[in-house]
């Protein structure tokens, strides 16, 4: 097994309520449920993700000590994604209409993709991406290490699905309410709207101002932006 | 299906690229040094990528990189304009740990993170995550914590004519 990362990107979610915790088998369990399960022999195009472990990625083995992140709890899920490649669709295709002399109707066009994809998907291996997380139970934080749009919306599927709560991800507001604020200071949190930069604002209006007139800039015009 | 929600980053990322800018305030102003809660210390400095938000839709997102970005003429006149920062990548420091990343003000997303070097004790892959998790730890409370102060001062009902109007001189200076 080598180590976690030390570099990359990162996203912090956190969770409100109770998870089973870590440490009890309950846990991996509950990992187990939402296990990965393969597509390698699958004959349609589709999406697998489940847990794995960083031990273990058949997602076949959940053990507490696979689990063992130090300071946090080591999560791993797996996504494998079969799709036939466009190429042999076009190749085959174009071969057809060669030998036919002429071009296909959508029918035959959709017919040869639906046979094309029963004979040749079978042997098409996914794609397999591995995605690291690193749990902080006592801190119901979780570190997500990947940054797209569709690793953090599986993760939070999965996590939903095993652990039965939703994940809020990390952003100005979520994060401020958890930064130990008293009340009062969350509610003006919440209520809070941008500062206007008084001088900031005095010297972009005179920007702008220089800007819309620079077609034809005069002296009084410099004059008026050098004030 | 997705149950994340986002809506904070809508509704509340200026207040990240406020933090930001403030992050830059500080260093600029006062040299760095937070003392977080618990007594930690830590040490932060804007590097080498400057990304200024756009005031609006249709202006342009302006972006300065290597070398030093905070002194070049464009990063004052962006200031001077009321341009805050939306992303920046940060030096922090602790002890003798130090992390660089790139700070999204309006997720608070870290993107490009260095890790401080693996402890010099770490003989096998276990000693080597337990290491890893805990500097991966120690970032993300670094910046909840520096977070957190920024809050408890923009938060507070005398802010404007306080620590507003400071941050407004440098600035416009």
């Amino acid at each position: 097994m080598a180590a976690i990362r030390k570099s990359g990107g990162v996203v912090a979610f956190f969770w409100d309520g109770k998870i089973a915790d870590p440490r009890d088998q309950a846990f991996c369990d509950a990992m187990a449920n939402r296990r990965f399960r393969t597509i390698e022999n699958a004959a349609s195009e589709e999406i697998s993700a489940g847990w794995v472990t960083a031990l273990d990625p058949t997602g076949d083995s959940f053990g507490l000590e696979d689990l063992d992140g130090g300071a946090g709890t080591w999560l791993r899920f797996r996504i494998d994604k079969k799709k036939l490649p466009m190429k042999w669709l076009q190749i085959h295709r174009d071969a057809a209409e060669k030998s036919r002399g002429k071009k296909l109707s959508a029918r035959e066009r959709r017919e040869l993709k639906d046979d094309l994809m029963d004979k040749l998907l079978p042997r098409v291996l996914p794609s397999v991406q591995l995605v690291d997380a690193l749990l902080f139970f006592d801190k119901k934080t979780v570190l997500l290490f990947a940054t797209s749009k569709s690793a953090r919306e599986v993760f939070g599927k999965l996590f939903l699905e095993s652990f039965g709560v939703p994940l809020e991800r990390a952003n100005p507001l979520q994060s401020g309410l958890r930064v130990g604020l008293d009340e009062a200071t969350k509610y003006e949190l919440e209520r809070a709207e941008p500062v206007r930069w008084p001088q900031a604002e005095k010297a972009g209006e005179l920007a702008r101002a220089a800007r819309s007139k620079a077609v034809d800039p005069t002296d009084a015009d410099v004059a008026e932006a050098d004030a | 299906m997705t149950q994340q929600t986002d809506t904070g980053a809508d509704t509340h990322g200026f207040l990240g690229e406020e933090f930001l800018t403030w992050l830059w305030f500080r260093w600029e102003t006062e040299g760095g040094d937070f003392t977080l809660p618990g007594g930690r210390l830590v040490g932060v400095a804007l590097d080498d990528f400057l990304l200024f938000a756009a005031k609006s839709e249709d202006e342009t997102e302006q972006t300065l990189r290597r070398g030093l970005p905070t002194r070049t003429a464009e990063a004052r006149t962006a200031l001077r304009q009321g341009h805050r920062l939306r992303k920046a990548r940060l030096l922090v420091a602790e002890g003798s740990r130090q992390w660089s990343a790139t700070l999204d003000a309006t997720t608070l997303t870290l993107g490009g993170v260095k890790l401080p070097e693996d402890a010099e004790e770490c003989e096998s892959d276990v000693d080597r995550t337990a290491d890893r998790s805990a500097n991966w730890l120690a970032l993300h409370e670094i910046v909840q914590g520096l977070y957190g102060q920024f809050l408890r001062e923009r938060l507070r009902a005398d802010y404007k004519k306080s620590g507003a109007e400071k941050q407004a001189r440098w600035m416009a200076g």
